[in-house]
């Protein structure tokens, strides 16, 4: 075995692990745009409170909060090409990372569709009063008046979101995706160094998610000062 | 292949019979975390010269790193640590005998009492400035402005967000599989080896998950409005 713990080796390794990172990035880029459109729909369903959809919406977000996401994922794998069966659709020969990204971003619309709904609810009633008053259609009202007011209260969430789903990706390797978790693994299996790898693996997502939480503190504070420019 | 009610149920069982330790995984650093975390943000809230600086890295490390690589981390370090401490010190105990469930407390206890002390941290700042000077004016000392003045509206403030805590926790204890501890999760994939009906096992466990979470949910709602009347009755 040697050494317990070889500084020297997670620099050789860090490389390797890097080469994966692309698809712990894609999955992450991909759910988001998945979550940001199904949550976008069920936020709606929750604030329109369309009967039965309404309460479809409830349940699902439920769920996807009240379940760990490794579980998700394997029902989503195991499951769906059942489900998809019954309708004569054979999914069986799909890439796992069609799953994991499906996976990721049903479970990101559950935690967007609430972040949306609570940032339009948070855009004080009156801004959608005064809309109207001065003439404008509720489509009007809400593309010109609520929308980017909710976009600035969202902001700050959706960036805690995303770097939840950066985390959550982590678990992606248990599927057999070779992420850089994954790649840490295979390294480890082959040389026995395991750790050298997870502790390369953890200063990747360390860098991630302090570049992310700086690129999101950037945005905002960009957003908010054009938009009060704007103003 | 068709969905087996009946193997879910029997799946389901064997997970029920081992939520105990699911529980026991969620709650013990849930409360250590309250006790320690509170330490934390209090360190950080008066600016304690080093400590306030080594445990806001701290909480930056142990937040940017996913969970399952930190209970792999403190699995490895653990394990292959104590036996060579325990091969240099030629004891007789070794990293086999010693239950992986300690291991496990530890390393999500270490992820509780980051997230944990953050949010108690944000309760305590939501507290408004001059609550503590209006405190502070009166000749209270620091020990009694926490005690009677600040403590005392932060916690209820924190409630929600605590609660959500214990949601992650009961969420992350899921992960503990990878270190082979056996839990409601574990519980219900061993049943499944044999017959390879894993997705009657999985479905078994997000449904004793979905009931634990949602219960605690509920609770954090009772909690919340018991807390938002005595708020009302008070200067707020």
């Amino acid at each position: 075995m040697g050494k317990l713990f070889d500084i020297q080796l997670v620099f050789e390794y860090f490389p390797k692990l890097l080469s994966r990172l692309h698809i712990t990035l894609s999955i992450v880029f991909a759910a988001t745009v998945l979550g940001v459109i199904l949550g976008t729909v069920l936020a709606l369903f929750r604030l329109a409170k369309t009967p039965i959809l309404n309460q479809v919406a409830v349940v699902y977000i439920s769920f996807m909060r009240g379940t760990p996401i490794i579980v998700q994922m394997f029902i989503v794998y195991y499951g769906l090409p059942l489900l998809l069966l019954m309708i004569h659709l054979d999914i069986n020969h799909w890439d796992k990372l069609i799953f994991i990204i499906i996976t990721y971003g049903l479970n990101m619309a559950a935690f967007m569709a609430e972040i949306i709904r609570a940032s339009i609810i948070g855009v004080s009633i009156g801004q959608t009063e005064a809309a109207y008053s001065v003439g404008m259609s509720r489509l009007q009202a809400f593309r010109r008046i609520v929308a980017p007011q909710a976009l600035l209260i969202a902001l700050p969430s959706l960036g805690m979101n995303m770097m939840g789903l950066l985390q959550n990706t982590s678990i992606a390797f248990s599927l057999g995706i070779i992420d850089v978790i994954g790649k840490a693994r295979v390294i480890g299996a082959s040389t026995y160094h395991t750790l050298e790898g997870y502790v390369g693996a953890a200063v990747i997502f360390l860098a991630l998610c302090i570049l992310m939480e700086y690129g999101f503190t950037h945005i905002e504070k960009k957003l908010k000062y054009k938009m009060i420019g704007l103003i | 292949m068709n969905f087996d009610f009946h193997f879910m149920m029997i799946a389901m069982k064997e997970a029920i019979r081992y939520t105990p330790v699911t529980l026991l995984l969620a709650f013990v650093p849930f409360v250590l975390g309250i006790l320690l975390g509170t330490l934390i943000a209090l360190v950080r809230l008066f600016h304690v010269r080093i400590l306030g600086r080594l445990m806001q890295v701290y909480i930056v490390i142990t937040k940017g790193i996913p969970v399952i690589l930190q209970i792999l981390i403190i699995y490895f370090v653990m394990v292959q640590g104590f036996d060579t401490i325990a091969d240099r010190f030629h004891w007789s105990l070794h990293s086999k005998d010693i239950n992986v469930i300690y291991v496990a407390l530890t390393a999500l206890f270490t992820v509780a009492v980051a997230n944990i002390s953050e949010t108690i941290r944000g309760a305590l700042m939501a507290v408004n400035r001059g609550q503590y000077e209006a405190a502070y004016s009166v000749g209270m000392t620091h020990n009694q402005v926490l005690r009677r003045i600040i403590l005392p509206q932060a916690l209820p403030a924190a409630l929600p967000m605590l609660c959500s805590n214990l949601i992650g926790i009961m969420k992350s204890t899921s992960l503990v599989f990878m270190i082979s501890v056996v839990d409601l999760m574990n519980a219900a994939l061993i049943t499944a080896t044999a017959n390879y009906k894993y997705l009657e096992a999985y479905v078994a466990a997000a449904i004793v998950y979905w009931v634990l979470n949602g219960t605690i949910e509920k609770i954090s709602l009772i909690l919340e409005k018991r807390f938002s009347v005595y708020r009302k009755e008070g200067v707020f």
